[in-house]
């Protein structure tokens, strides 16, 4: 079974910045990994191929330091690596995103399963697996929770269904995206770290792909993204400084201060 | 008596340590100024191996090594859990004649101060305290069943809490901004919340901050960074099963966390003429996880595949990066310098949580006494001058 997965290189943290004119996360101001959910997908691949064969090739777009976690993916079992990068794919939104996945996809043989994670932890969109899906007109099915077995063709599983699962089938080849947790990624070892950074990758520019210019990047994305902001931050935490008793004291003051109240109140009550 | 009044920057075990003992003098003003919270920068990242003897720290310092030990005993038996002590016992591993020569002497001190301790020459026996290790290449073992490793946030907070019960106080998350020189003397220090204090004397404990706090006396503090590189392992199966040893070979050492095993490049191993190993940097430029180097990953599998073999195939959990503070001869810097009233108590490398509780004894000594230690002499600022 030859399975592609598509993964993402996403900020360790949430300290991303936001590109004050085009509203885009600015996401190389801050440390990398690999996508959590896209580290399940590997997983699953990894998984099937052990049980039915085959080869694992990891895709992913990005500029060229998104090499490291495609280098994850080889450590964790991948056995080839593809990095789609060119000046032209910069500002992609999910569709352009998926257009150039799937080209890449496609330039690189026959799969029978692409599997990718449900969602990226940083924009969470969920759309870019269903998309790759339809621009290789392949069925697909989305937050999947477990692959059970390869039965006549199909792929037998359970995705996420309301707040329960749904037992499906799909036929091969397919797209899949799978939850985030669905199942223990296996850890990358000392010997498997070392041979993935010996692994060749494969580079796909626009050139290798041959996709029209006003379908990929900032010029090929029908999103518009009218304002970005950070989410209201509720807590306002404030650390007191100073010895035991001076921070108890600022404390105490503090309550008194928030419920109105005087110190001999307090001391009263 | 009159009171002296010692400001201590910095709240990890160096000036936990020192502020405990200097508390325990009737006429010490003590106040420490953490820019944090206590334990929490580079202790935090330490393994916090007190073995009863090993390479870390030559014999010649063996005392320092068990006044640390049985200070950390005390703590767990006032109050269990105070020193995060994980009685593992240590096996140091002999790869050579020089270094089997080291391990007898280290034995028979162990035994003179009435701990178990044996020298084991039979392989089988090794590999029946640590299966994964590969024993045909070594000589024997050094095996001490009483130590093990403790947890320096800990004991760094236990201290914390005892130097206030004797009455000093701890400023957290109270940055020094600016130490006040009068002449040619410290007298105080300006903190990140507007206040100024006066003091007698002012304590450097920040360790790899050292050079940024010296500045701020106008001293020139000679210490490099070295790279601690730590990796978490998960072993096959993922489960021990048994006690896994503090593990001391001469480039590495390993010790259990949990299910997993903490591995670490020695810091006696690095050599500070290499950009790779040393240099001066920013310690508050570190990321919380990660950010080790490739050539680290290399030296470690290398390092596996010869003598740990049941490690090669270890999960890798995570990693971290720390500086340790190193003068040139890999030995603390204690005691006076050319500002009068700035004294140093930093340098310990990769050692602090072995030597902090007796270089503190000393120099608390030499602070409320003036009378200075053979260790303190040792140890002292100048021997870098010359």
């Amino acid at each position: 079974m030859n399975i592609a997965v598509c993964i993402k290189q996403v900020p360790v943290s949430n300290n991303v910045s936001v590109d004050p004119v085009t509203h885009v996360l600015v996401r190389d101001s801050a440390e990398n990994m690999l996508n959590p959910a896209d580290a399940n997908a590997l997983e699953e691949a990894v998984s099937l191929k052990e049980r039915y064969g085959g080869k694992v090739v990891a895709f992913t777009m990005g500029p060229p330091a998104a090499d490291k976690a495609l280098r994850t993916a080889a450590a964790m079992g991948a056995d080839e690596l593809v990095l789609i990068t060119d000046r032209v794919f910069a500002g992609a939104d999910t569709l352009a995103t998926a257009k150039a996945l799937a080209e890449s996809v496609r330039r690189c043989g026959a799969f029978d399963l692409i599997l990718t994670g449900s969602e990226s932890s940083d924009g969470a969109t969920g759309q870019v697996g269903p998309m790759v899906a339809e621009c290789l007109t392949l069925p697909h099915l989305t937050e999947v929770r477990s692959v059970e077995a390869l039965e006549a063709g199909c792929l037998r599983g359970v995705k996420k269904f309301k707040n329960s699962g749904a037992r499906v089938s799909v036929r091969l080849p397919a797209v899949l995206t799978l939850s985030y947790g669905c199942n223990d990624p296996r850890l990358p070892t000392f010997s498997s770290q070392i041979a993935a950074k010996k692994k060749t990758v494969i580079v796909h520019t626009n050139e290798d792909l041959a996709l029209p210019e006003d379908a990929v990047g900032l010029s090929g994305s029908p999103t518009e993204v009218v304002d970005s902001f950070e989410p209201e931050k509720k807590k306002n935490a404030a650390f007191l400084s100073g010895s035991s008793a001076e921070i108890a004291e600022k404390i105490l003051t503090l309550i008194q201060e928030k419920k109105g109240t005087g110190k001999k109140g307090a001391d009263n009550g | 008596m009159g009171k002296i009044r010692v400001g201590i920057i910095g709240g990890g075990i160096s000036g936990t340590a020192l502020g405990y003992h200097l508390s325990l003098y009737d006429n010490a003003e003590i106040v420490l100024f953490e820019k944090n919270a206590i334990g929490c920068g580079t202790t935090a990242k330490s393994a916090g191996t007190v073995c009863l003897f090993d390479d870390s720290l030559r014999n010649r310092y063996w005392d320092v090594r068990l006044y640390g030990f049985e200070s950390y005993l005390k703590m767990e038996r006032e109050e269990k859990g105070s020193a995060g002590f994980d009685k593992t016992g240590t096996l140091v591993i002999a790869t050579s004649e020089s270094v089997e020569k080291t391990i007898r002497t280290g034995i028979a001190l162990t035994r003179a101060a009435g701990y178990e301790g044996a020298y084991i020459t039979d392989k089988a026996r090794i590999k029946e305290i640590l299966p994964l290790i590969d024993v045909e290449n070594i000589l024997g073992a050094g095996y001490t069943q009483d130590d093990g490793y403790f947890d320096g946030t800990m004991i760094s907070n236990t201290y914390a809490r005892k130097m206030q019960k004797n009455g000093a106080a701890v400023r957290t998350m109270t940055q020094v901004v600016e130490i006040v020189v009068t002449g040619n003397k410290a007298t105080g220090v300006k903190t990140s919340d507007g206040t100024s204090h006066a003091f007698d004397y002012v304590v450097d404990c920040t360790g790899p901050w050292s050079g940024f706090t010296g500045k701020m006396a106008g001293l020139d503090v000679p210490i490099w960074h070295t790279k601690a590189e730590a990796f978490f392992l998960s072993p096959p199966g993922k489960k021990l099963g048994y006690v896994f040893p503090v593990l001391k070979y001469p480039a590495f050492y390993a010790l259990r966390a949990g299910d997993n095993v903490f591995i670490c490049k020695s810091h006696l191993s690095m050599d500070l003429s290499n950009p790779m190993h040393a240099g001066q940097w920013d310690p508050d430029k570190l990321p919380s996880t990660g950010g080790t180097d490739d050539y680290f990953i290399e030296f470690l599998f290398e390092q596996m595949k010869a003598s740990v073999p049941g490690l090669v195939e270890s999960g890798l959990v995570s990693s971290w990066l720390s500086y340790r503070a190193e003068p040139k001869d890999f030995l603390p810097l204690l005691g006076k310098t050319s500002v009068e009233g700035y004294i140093l108590a930093t340098g310990y490398g990769g050692n602090g949580i072995i030597e902090a509780p007796a270089a503190s004894r000393d120099l608390a000594k030499l602070i409320m006494t003036g009378e200075s230690t053979p260790l303190l002499e040792d140890w002292a600022f100048e021997r870098l001058l010359n």
